[in-house]
Parts: structure tokens; C-alpha cells; sequence
């Protein structure tokens, strides 16, 4: 799909946003995320707001494989103030298909309404290699929308996969709206990252 | 897989702009005769505040009759995407008629049937139930 495409589908979507790995307690969310490395589908449903549990298919570019993970997160820590959020989450995952295949990782993020700051660190290891992916995310709302308008951030995500080497840095653009969420970066090395999210 | 991911979000957010944000459906001791005239619902008839957006506010009492109105003071509710399971949690009670949401207060707006008794212990655990914190409640009689 042509950068000029997807920028006027962009433009013409009426949207709304903001990513989070633990629903409310009962909820049901559906993940997609595409970009150089991995297509994934991700379902995950959460007993309870501090942990969720789901299952992962991912189709591999890098290792040009199939396979899929069942993944646990937990919330490790939440500060909730009147005008911003804290949250340090971990997370793990391991594949059906190769015990072998798995991963560990750290989250955070706080945010108000107005900013955003985000990281995340991943260990991941299969039958041939151990490799770590790295992030860091800063975002900002460029306007405050009211509960049921279209949400917008844009944001500057820096991230490392140990199997490229260099950091790669580039803008993201987030929308939500309802129970929809969609984000786009772009990276002239690495092309277009595409996330979305729905619940339920 | 990025063409799925955009077409699914545009359809998903269709339908989000198609229904209204604010859901027709479906013994606290300080409750509060509201006054209607010349729409002052920045001031309850005792003179306490209601820290709530009035224009909002008018909205969601507009067509409420016979109803007690909740407003809940409610700490982390920052964005929209994580106010959302909120809203889902009390369109279960059927003593609702009506929730809304005004993030730039931090305030949950929940109208109740008239006779339902409203307990802020409840509230307090369906609100943390979405990993937000209800630190205060006021109650209005429509």
C-alpha cells in the first residue's frame, strides 16, 4: 500500500486512542500489529484490571516462520492521581508449538491527558538465537477531546531490535475513538509499523 | 495485514461515532435537590459546588426524569480508551439509566432509577474494577 494511500485513509478515519496491555476486569481485546519484523494477531482477556492472559499468532519475517505464544501481563504498579496515570507492567510468553520459543519483558508509561511517555524492554529467545527488543516512546495531544470525541497524539517512538543493530527513531501517529485505537509510524529504514486495537 | 488493520479501524470507529457517547439503556445519605432554573448546575440548592462541566451536565440530565444522578469524583481516568470499561461496567446494573463521562473533571456521571439505593462502596469497587480510584460521590434527586 502507497504512503499516499494509507495517509488519506488516515486522514479520512474518524478516530480516537490509547494502548493498554491489561483491560478493564471482564473485558475482551483484539490486537493487530504489523510492521518490518512480524505480522501478529493478539487476543487477550482480563479476570481482573491487574492481569491478562491471551494467545498470540505471529507470522515471522525476520526468521520466515509461523508460530504463536500464549502470553500472561501483569500490573505490577499503578499510581492513579487526578490528572495522570503510572503503570509498570511485566510480561511473558511462551510458544506452543517450541517451549524454546519465549520471552520476558518490562513496561511503563505514565500519561495525562496532554502527554505521554512510554518504554518497554523484551528478552526473547527460539531454537537459534537470544535476541532483546528495546523502546521508548514520547507523545503529546495536540488537542484535549471530550469523552466519545476522536482522540489524536502524536508521538516520537525510538526503538532497538538486537537482530538490526541501530536504533531506529521516527514519528507515530495514534488515533482512538469508542473502543477502536489505531497507530501509525513511519521509518524510511524500516517502513511502516501499523497497530490496532479493539475491545470489547 | 496493515490494509486489514486500517479498514477494521475505520469500521470499528464508524460504529462508535454511529451510537451516542452518552447510553440510554438499560442509601447514600448526602443526596441533593438540583435546581433546574436558569440551569445553575454549577451550584446545588445547599450552595455546595458540583465540580462537573455544566454545559455537559445539561446535556445529560436533559431528558432524565425520575432519576437520581450520581457524580464521581474518580482519580486516573486520563483518556477516553480506559474510561471505556467504566461505562461497560455499570450498563450491567439495571438500576442505570444513563452514564457519561467528563474527563476534564475526572467526573462519572450516572443517572439511577429513582428508588435504586446508591452505595458508594459499590461504585468505589466497579470504578477500581477498571484500575481507576472513586475517591468522592455527590447525588442528585431529578
Amino acid at each position: 500500500m502507497g504512503i499516499k494511500t494509507m495517509l488519506i485513509l488516515i486522514s479520512l478515519a474518524v478516530l480516537d486512542a490509547s494502548a493498554r496491555p491489561i483491560s478493564y476486569s471482564g473485558g475482551h481485546t483484539l490486537m493487530m500489529f504489523s510492521d518490518n519484523m512480524k505480522d501478529s494477531i493478539y487476543y487477550h482477556f482480563s479476570p481482573t484490571y491487574k492481569f491478562s492472559v491471551g494467545i498470540e499468532t505471529i507470522k515471522d519475517h525476520y526468521f520466515d516462520d509461523n508460530y504463536s505464544f500464549l502470553r500472561g501481563t501483569y500490573l505490577v504498579n499503578r499510581k492513579n492521581t487526578q490528572h495522570s496515570q503510572r503503570n509498570l507492567y511485566i510480561q511473558s510468553g511462551i510458544s506452543i508449538e517450541d517451549i524454546s520459543s519465549n520471552f520476558y519483558g518490562i513496561h511503563g508509561d505514565w500519561e495525562t491527558r496532554r502527554w505521554f511517555v512510554g518504554f518497554g524492554l523484551k528478552k526473547l529467545s527460539n531454537k537459534t538465537i537470544d535476541y532483546d527488543q528495546q523502546h521508548a516512546q514520547l507523545g503529546v495531544a495536540p488537542y484535549l477531546g471530550e469523552y466519545g470525541d476522536l482522540h489524536t497524539w502524536i508521538m516520537i517512538k525510538t526503538k532497538k531490535n538486537s537482530l538490526n543493530g541501530d536504533w531506529s527513531t521516527y514519528p507515530v501517529f495514534k488515533f482512538f475513538k469508542g473502543n477502536a485505537l489505531i497507530e501509525f509510524g513511519y521509518n524510511n529504514k524500516t517502513e511502516w509499523d501499523a497497530h490496532y486495537m479493539y475491545r470489547f | 495485514m496493515k490494509l486489514a488493520i486500517t479498514i477494521l479501524f475505520l469500521l470499528s470507529s464508524s460504529k462508535a461515532i454511529a451510537s451516542d457517547h452518552s447510553h440510554d439503556h438499560m442509601n447514600h445519605s448526602d443526596i441533593m435537590h438540583h435546581s433546574h432554573d436558569g440551569h445553575l448546575h454549577e451550584e446545588l440548592v445547599d450552595g455546595q459546588k458540583l465540580e462537573v462541566d455544566p454545559e455537559r451536565f445539561d446535556r445529560f440530565v436533559a431528558n432524565l426524569t425520575d432519576a437520581q444522578v450520581a457524580v464521581v469524583s474518580v482519580k486516573g481516568m486520563v483518556c477516553d480508551f480506559c474510561a471505556r470499561g467504566i461505562e461497560k461496567t455499570f450498563q450491567k446494573d439495571k438500576s442505570v439509566k444513563k452514564i457519561d463521562v467528563d474527563l476534564s473533571k475526572g467526573k462519572v456521571l450516572v443517572a439511577f432509577d429513582k428508588n435504586a439505593a446508591i452505595n458508594f462502596e459499590d461504585i468505589k469497587k466497579k470504578i477500581l474494577a477498571n484500575g481507576q480510584n472513586a475517591t468522592g460521590i455527590q447525588v442528585l434527586s431529578i
